[in-house]
């Protein structure tokens, strides 16, 4: 047995706007930048995927963009849309929402695959004057987007789903 | 003592009496999954979590990945790879980075050994709750699995510029992706609440 988590919606909500603030700088600015024999280049997000596509591998490329791009974005619009039917009551297929929710909840973890990348890129890519990598700000954003969003996934109680439900199934 | 289950994800109560060694159960209303007994739970999370801290130390003793390019070369460790990122002023994403691939698994193992060594000993005792709760807790925050995709497509990315080794840690800290999700799958929620259940009644 557990406990209702507390003013789960609003806790939710807070954080959600949050992370879609964070959300924006994330994708604008770059994650890292490339320094080979001297001319410096930048990559976002989005530049990263392209770069993969153009090297040839694009089933990499595709983990790549589905992972930092769509999981992200259809997370918090999943979020959005969850904490927006508790709101209203709706009594939309509940087993439906309720499997979104599981989804969200499982995949959260896997958009730190892009941060991940770019620590071991950094770390390793340190060859003197030849190639040097080094992190850019959207790293610290896109890294906190991720965290985020797994706490509001979190305190989102998916029992809420189903409390209108039991309302009006027992309507005694 | 009762066999029933309050779903996690709606609050249902459901009877799982009917449950027998390696079936599992989930809920009939929303389909979450509910329980799963397995024959020598805790006996394989044992072995699993300390063959998997082994592995974890042995990983972090060796080169993990090393690169070279007209004649210059580099490779790190695993613990050096964050450490980079905190030199290159990002200590935020640093923490939460060596957080969530060594720190947090590695206390989830520590924990979960010690939990199962106060369960086997058969008698309750006061940290057994506390224990359960930073298991799984922690699991959530591990994140082992995806840590090996992105050496993977770090490998990819550089391919193009240097020639990158795949240093013997890898393959240890792969070994303790393994040991790790082994060992969590099978510390079975319920399974785990009704063992200390039972101790403290005892």
């Amino acid at each position: 047995m557990h406990l209702r988590k507390n003013d789960s919606i609003q806790r939710t909500l807070a954080l959600l706007v949050t992370a879609s603030l964070l959300y924006i700088p994330a994708n604008l600015y770059p994650v890292m930048y490339t320094d080979a024999l001297g001319s410096n280049e930048a990559s976002t997000i989005m530049g990263g995927v392209v770069l993969l596509i153009n090297l040839g591998s694009a089933p990499v490329a595709l983990v790549i963009f589905v992972f930092s791009v769509m999981v992200p974005s259809a997370k918090l619009m999943a979020l959005f849309y969850l904490v927006w039917t508790v709101e209203r009551h709706s009594a939309l297929d509940p087993r439906q929402r309720s499997r979104l929710f599981r989804i969200v909840e499982f995949i959260g973890k896997w958009s730190m695959v892009d941060i991940f990348v770019v620590t071991i890129l950094v770390a390793l890519v340190q060859l003197g004057g030849l190639l040097v990598i080094l992190p850019g700000v959207a790293a610290i954003s896109f890294a906190g987007v991720v965290v985020i969003t797994i706490i509001a996934a979190e305190s989102f109680d998916s029992r809420l789903i189903w409390d209108n439900m039991e309302d009006k199934d027992s309507v005694n | 003592m009762g066999n029933e289950i309050a779903c996690q994800s709606c609050d249902l109560l459901v009877s799982v009496a009917a449950t027998k060694h390696g079936e599992s159960a989930s809920c009939p209303r929303c389909g979450c999954f509910l329980t799963k007994r397995h024959d020598d739970a805790l006996r394989r999370v044992l072995a699993f979590a300390s063959i998997g801290l082994m592995f974890l130390v042995f990983a972090s003793s060796y080169p993990f990945l090393s690169l070279s390019s007209s004649g210059v070369e580099s490779a790190i460790t695993l613990i050096q790879a964050p450490f980079a990122l905190w030199s290159k002023g990002m200590p935020e994403v640093a923490v939460l980075v060596t957080a969530f691939i060594i720190v947090i698994p590695a206390t989830v193992l520590m924990m979960m050994l010690t939990l199962c060594i106060l369960i086997n000993r058969g008698r309750y005792h006061s940290s057994l709750l506390p224990l359960a709760k930073g298991i799984f807790m922690g699991q959530k925050w591990s994140m082992v699995e995806v840590f090996l995709i992105a050496v993977i497509v770090a490998m990819v990315k550089i391919a193009a510029m240097a020639t990158v080794t795949i240093g013997i840690s890898f393959w240890a800290y792969a070994a303790f992706a393994i040991c790790f999700t082994l060992a969590t799958s099978n510390l079975d929620r319920y399974q785990c609440w009704q063992k200390i259940e039972l101790l403290a009644i005892k």
